[in-house]
């Protein structure tokens, strides 16, 4: 197999299987569903207060997190079947997969790296190829 | 708390409530590739690659790390764009 990103002088070029692709849509449209959930772990682990001393955040900043979170796995959803995504679009790639990442560690409570090696092998192999994935992605990009 | 200070022009500020710093505390996770974390506080911040490695160290090995300090607000945006690559951070007054 070819290396599955190659960065171009305008784009990256994508060459992953296509069950790969359907895979990280599973993914990323599970945790974009995980997220909204109120009070669900994965809500909580995404969308927390992020100013320990208060209650809330400003409803303006809950907001713009709850963008910035969405955002990105709606863009790897709509572009995990391209041959080809804009460096913009990559970027968006690696939040996406951070989150879908965080997702996964919120869903499972994972809290040390022990905790990760306990997990059952499908889920840990899930994490590792992930990480596998965005590591790649980086490299092409910031080459 | 602050006291009310007064300027020669008879003003009031709370210059020293103001004036207290906010620390950024990024958070260790046990799921997130340091090489990701090193890239996103230099993204962030604009920090040099030994600072964010330095950093990215830190919160490795010592849970937590205060990436950045200073007025809230900023704090606060900081904070916004670290969850933009969904890593753990916080904001609380400086010590």
């Amino acid at each position: 197999m070819s290396e599955p990103f190659r960065r171009t002088p305008t784009a990256v070029v994508v060459d992953l299987p296509t069950e790969v692709r359907t895979w990280l849509i599973g993914l990323a449209t599970d945790a974009g569903t995980e997220v909204v959930e109120v009070g669900g772990a994965t809500n909580r682990r995404l969308l927390g207060p992020i100013d320990l001393t208060a209650d809330h955040d400003d409803p303006l900043l809950e907001l713009q997190r709850q963008m910035a979170v969405e955002g990105p796995l709606n863009v790897l959803v709509a572009t995990a079947m391209a041959t080809e995504i804009s460096e913009d679009e990559a970027e968006q790639w690696i939040r996406a997969l951070q989150m879908v990442l965080a997702a996964a560690a919120a869903r499972f409570d994972l809290r040390t790296e022990d905790d990760v090696a306990s997990l059952a092998r499908e889920d840990h192999g899930a994490i590792t190829t992930l990480q596998a994935i965005m590591s790649l992605l980086m490299d092409a990009l910031d080459s | 708390m602050s006291e009310l200070d007064t300027d020669v022009f008879g003003s009031t500020s709370t210059t020293q409530a103001l004036d207290v710093p906010w620390d950024v505390i990024l958070w260790n996770d046990p799921v997130t590739l340091i090489s990701l974390v090193v890239r996103v506080i230099r993204k962030v911040f604009g920090y040099s690659k030994e600072k964010a490695e330095t950093l990215t160290m830190t919160v490795h090995h010592e849970g937590k790390a205060v990436v950045w300090s200073g007025d809230k607000e900023t704090a606060a945006a900081y904070c916004v764009a670290l969850h933009g690559y969904a890593l753990g951070a916080t904001i609380q007054p400086g010590k």
